[in-house]
């Protein structure tokens, strides 16, 4: 049987593999005595048999499990293919084979450590081909190459996501640490000095296009798939001049060599961002590609690679078209229309549309130094043709001008006297520079006499005085009165917003009342405006004042009493928070009351004894009636925990019996008896001079309030234990009737 | 197969395609065969004659790549397949797309489903006049007789028998799926082929010379392109069968000067000397996996 015929077999037996993958496991083993080297094979039938397992084992169309079961048997194949073959094409393919086949057995020896023949024999083929990395023809070498890079992706540890196990994905990660035959560490160092040595390919001395872009295309398997490895990658790849031909003569192989080179560089790095557009590295690889850009454009300037199409072809593909059918480029600017009504010389010159940002810049902003180092090179870049393009609009802007007749009297008039027109908000005033007094005389003459003001006559300049208000009426007064009373308080409401000024350290005694602008301040101003503005004001005639501030005749209304009623008001909205404000405006009353007294007694001695100037009017005390008015308002929402109203009570400057009766009024509610008992204790210790009337006020509780009895028993004891005495008499009587429980002493 | 969603609604019937029912062949009066008469009216037979290569030759399998896998890429393959090398061809575009009524209006189709008889028929029916004048209609009727549609680059899985194209020309040789050379008509198609081989993965361990020329878009230039991408293969085809012829047994003894040396590294070589001939149809190579 000859050569042709044995060929004609094996390409039967291939084509049924073709057909059905499944068909490879059976056909190997009847194609592997005839191909195989002992077969004495001519070289034909080696090609063919070396060229069939390179594409047997990289087909798609049978399953990585099948393959690695069938692989072991070829491994003598190859391997004596690689021992003894010197045809190119047999070494090429074998290689191929080699590197399809190598993970295989890798998976086959991790599941099987005690099969050290065949992981053995790979070995020998693996060391056979790095033998050749070096030496062997670049055709071979390439496989080579892509063998190494084989070996280096299952002998580095993926990434395994642990949800997801890729079993297909063969690499060191599944190589156990203690495997007899596969060192892990071994392996690992083996791999880094491959890779190495794939890296140093592309680093070499040589030039070699081939060897380059096949090293750099098979890189890319190992950045998508061995993320450990990509920093060595990507910094050889980044340290890699893919122009350094470019200093030897520029033949044409060199400048292919070159360009082919420079791309395949970009394509991986371009490919790799694809694939991690989140990757750190991808600043650098952006700024890499850019600066081989600007060196590939310095080397190949006049050389580019497409020029624009010379003439508009029939559009199969509107993206690379030149759009030769679109407007000129230059076409020029059509300038804006000139408003009508006067023109400035600026809207005259300026040819870019109104609302550009050129028409609002400032350009004395700029220093002399700046415009002028700007000028001289814009000068030099205007292009000629737009330059002749605006002044012939000028000119155009200037004829029509000079065509449209000319302004009538009463714009001339407008322009002279400086009024500007209502349809013409642009007019600038300094047009009128160039009409001197004698054209404005001549135009103001033309004005018609029925549009001129009427002639003022010639009458002296006096003073002039707003006229005499009409009277306002009571409603109004009071009305106003009320307002300005409102303000005043209103403005409190927006100091009360302020942060309190709690950490601030008081003034003490060298305070002014109103120092500084905040509630306090103001407060006082209030309470002094409240007390003493009207003193000496009010009507004499008027003696004490009613209560309820009527208004029925003039003179009624009050300006003090109308703020004290808002202070109070002001003071009851918010009582516990501000009855401070409350003691500072009884103070200023109780001072005032004293003022007007001691001023009104200096009066009266002094009109008795010799002047015949009326004396003051008699005071009317504010002190006590304002106190009880808010004594009456907050009472009623006072409980039993509020020691505010003790504090009050005891700041307040004057107490009477009047006062303390609303005290003892408090303690008609059993819940509060507690609270004006201890009012009462407080006053007794710290104000001696009330002391008499307090304890009135005590022992009236003790005899009226029966809840009281037991607080006050002990003040009594102290200050009045006559009382107790009569008390006690009556109640021994009392227990002796019926047996009432006394409540216990204390 | 991604498309385009607008695309989908705006033009139902066409992605509605039937797949591959082998087309009718179109009248002949109306769509000369176009290996036998050139786009350009000048019948084949006036050329010079082409080379080809014999059966029993050793062969390099090719792959022409443009956007659309219509017209570049369509009239190398029905070149090199002419020339009796194992061809086959592809596009890179997501989508097929064909001039318009207008600029903005694109005939679309889908990859690998649609076929080339079904886009024929649509635009004969759509415009007749406007589609043979542009000359559509006669480009369609010349891919629909090399192969039965388009074919994207990014859905080919290298290594996958293509024992069921066996009808399309060129195709003897490529029934493995897999390839030796890869020719691209523009340089985006050839950043899209390697792109996608390094998605691929090299996962067959085997190399591929990929090859750019560019080519315009246009029936004229395409016709130049495949003659210049003609002899760009022959040209490689021979320093591949050289290097078989030398290296056989004792042949690296008897060998001498460049053909010595192997095949793949004369390439860079061949493309310089063929970038000589061919000045306008600047180009590019590398070598990749697939």
């Amino acid at each position: 049987m000859n050569s042709s015929q044995t060929l004609q077999q094996l390409e039967s037996a291939r084509n049924l593999a073709l057909g059905d993958g499944r068909y490879y496991p059976t056909i190997i083993p009847g194609v592997l005595p005839i191909i195989g080297v002992h077969a004495n094979a001519p070289l034909e039938i080696r090609r063919w048999g070396a060229d069939f397992l390179a594409e047997t084992f990289a087909s798609p169309t049978w399953s990585l499990d099948s393959k690695e079961t069938s692989c072991l048997s070829v491994l003598p194949t190859l391997k004596d293919y690689l021992d003894t073959s010197e045809d190119t094409g047999v070494i090429k393919s074998a290689v191929q084979a080699a590197a399809c086949i190598y993970p295989l057995v890798y998976r086959h020896t991790i599941s099987d450590p005690s099969d050290s023949h065949n992981w053995q024999t790979m070995g020998a083929i693996k060391s056979n081909i790095l033998r050749r990395m070096d030496t062997a023809p670049p055709g071979v070498r390439i496989c080579c190459v892509k063998f190494v890079q084989q070996v280096v992706l299952v002998e580095t540890p993926a990434v395994v996501d642990p949800r997801r196990p890729d079993n297909m994905d063969i690499s060191l990660t599944l190589v156990p640490r203690d495997h007899p035959l596969i060192s892990y560490s071994l392996m690992e160092a083996e791999s880094s000095g491959l890779l190495d040595r794939l890296l140093d390919i592309i680093h070499g001395e040589h030039s070699d296009a081939l060897l380059i872009t096949a090293t750099l295309n098979c890189l890319g398997t190992l950045l998508q798939r061995r993320p450990v490895v990509t920093n060595r990658v990507l910094q050889s790849v980044l340290a890699f001049n893919p122009l350094k031909l470019a200093n030897s003569p520029m033949t044409p192989k060199n400048k292919v060599m070159m360009k082919s080179i420079e791309k395949t560089n970009k394509m991986l790095l371009t490919n790799y961002m694809k694939r991690h557009p989140e990757s750190p590295h991808n600043g650098r690889i952006h700024q890499h590609l850019e600066r081989i850009s600007h060196m590939r454009a310095d080397i190949f300037d006049n050389n580019r690679k497409r020029p624009a199409p010379a003439e508009p072809t029939d559009g199969l593909d509107a993206a690379k078209r030149q759009r030769l059918g679109a407007v000129p480029a230059d076409s020029p600017a059509a300038a804006p229309p000139l408003p009508s009504g006067p023109i400035s010389f600026a809207q005259l010159f300026t040819l870019a549309p109104p609302n550009s940002g050129s028409t609002s810049f400032d350009v004395s902003v700029m220093g002399h130094d700046m415009i002028l180092k700007l000028l001289v090179p814009l000068l030099h870049s205007i292009d000629q043709r737009k330059l002749d393009h605006a002044v012939n609009l000028i000119r155009g802007r200037y004829q029509e001008l000079s065509k449209r007749p000319p302004p009538t009297a009463v714009d001339a008039a407008n322009q002279a006297t400086g009024a500007t027109a209502d349809d013409d908000e642009e007019y600038e005033p300094d047009f009128d520079q160039i009409e001197d007094a004698e054209q404005i005389h001549n135009k103001l003459d033309n004005v018609p006499p029925e549009t001129a003001p009427a002639p003022v006559p010639n009458a002296p300049l006096a003073p002039f005085k707003l006229p005499q208000a009409p009277p306002l009426t009571e409603i109004e007064i009071q009305k106003y009165g009320d307002g300005t009373v409102r303000r005043l308080f209103g403005m409190m409401a927006a100091l009360d917003e302020a942060p309190s000024k709690a950490t601030i350290t008081k003034p003490g005694f060298n305070r002014l009342a109103a120092s500084n602008y905040d509630r306090d301040s103001w407060l006082t101003i209030i309470c002094r405006l409240a007390t003493r503005t009207s003193f000496g004001l009010e009507d004499p005639s008027h003696g004490i004042k009613s209560e309820d501030m009527s208004v029925s005749k003039k003179g009624d209304f009050s300006i003090a009493d109308t703020i004290r009623e808002a202070l109070l008001n002001y003071i009851i909205y918010d009582w516990r928070k501000r009855i401070d404000v409350a003691t500072n405006w009884l103070c200023e009353e109780w001072y005032n009351d004293r003022i007007q007294q001691s001023a009104y007694l200096s009066s009266l001695s002094q009109s008795s004894s010799a002047s015949p100037s009326s004396p003051l009017p008699e005071p009317v005390p504010q002190y006590q009636k304002w106190t009880l008015k808010v004594l009456d308002k907050i009472l009623p929402f006072v409980e039993s925990t509020d020691k505010m109203l003790i504090r009050f009570i005891s700041e307040i400057p004057e107490l009477d019996r009047e006062i303390l009766k609303r005290v003892g009024r408090v303690a008609d509610d059993p819940d509060r008896v507690q609270l004006s008992v201890m009012i009462c204790q407080y006053l007794l210790m710290f104000r001696p001079p009330v002391r008499g009337i307090v304890v009135d006020l005590v022992e009236g509780l003790w005899r009226d309030n029966e809840g009281a009895k037991p607080f006050v028993q002990k003040i009594l004891v102290k200050y009045r234990p006559a009382v107790l005495q009569t008390e006690n008499h009556v109640k021994t009587e009392g227990e002796a009737d019926g047996g009432e429980v006394k409540p216990a002493a204390a | 197969m991604s498309m385009d969603p607008r695309l989908a609604r705006s033009k139902p019937e066409q992605q509605a395609q039937p797949v591959p029912v082998p087309p009718p062949p179109p009248p002949v009066e109306a769509h000369p065969d176009s290996t036998k008469m050139g786009l350009d009216g000048t019948n084949d037979t006036q050329r010079p004659a082409e080379a080809v290569v014999p059966d029993g030759e050793f062969k390099l399998k090719f792959c022409t790549v443009c956007a659309s896998n219509q017209n570049r890429s369509m009239e190398a393959h029905l070149r090199l397949a002419s020339a009796q090398l194992p061809t086959i061809s592809f596009g890179t575009g997501s989508l097929v797309r064909l001039p318009g009524p207008s600029m903005h209006e694109p005939n679309v189709y889908r990859f690998n489903s649609t076929t080339y008889s079904a886009i024929h028929d649509e635009l004969r029916d759509q415009n007749r006049q406007l589609y043979t004048a542009n000359g559509l209609l006669n480009m369609l009727s010349r891919n629909l007789n090399i192969k039965g549609y388009p074919e994207r680059f990014q859905d080919w899985v290298p290594g996958v028998p293509r024992l069921d194209h066996a009808a399309d020309k060129g195709a003897q040789g490529t029934e493995a799926g897999v390839v030796d050379v890869i020719i691209t008509c523009e340089e985006r198609c050839f950043d899209a082929v390697l792109d996608d081989l390094h998605n691929k993965g090299g996962r067959l361990n085997r190399p591929v010379h990929v090859f750019n020329v560019d080519i315009k878009d246009n029936h004229e230039e395409a016709l130049v392109g495949g003659r210049g991408i003609l002899d760009l293969a022959l040209s490689l085809n021979q320093a591949a069968a050289e290097e078989r012829k030398t290296h056989g047994e004792a042949g690296w003894e008897t060998g001498s000067g460049a053909a010595r040396a192997g095949f793949d590294e004369r390439v860079p070589e061949i493309l310089a000397a063929w970038q000589e001939r061919w000045p306008n149809l600047p180009a590019l190579w590398s070598l990749a996996w697939s």
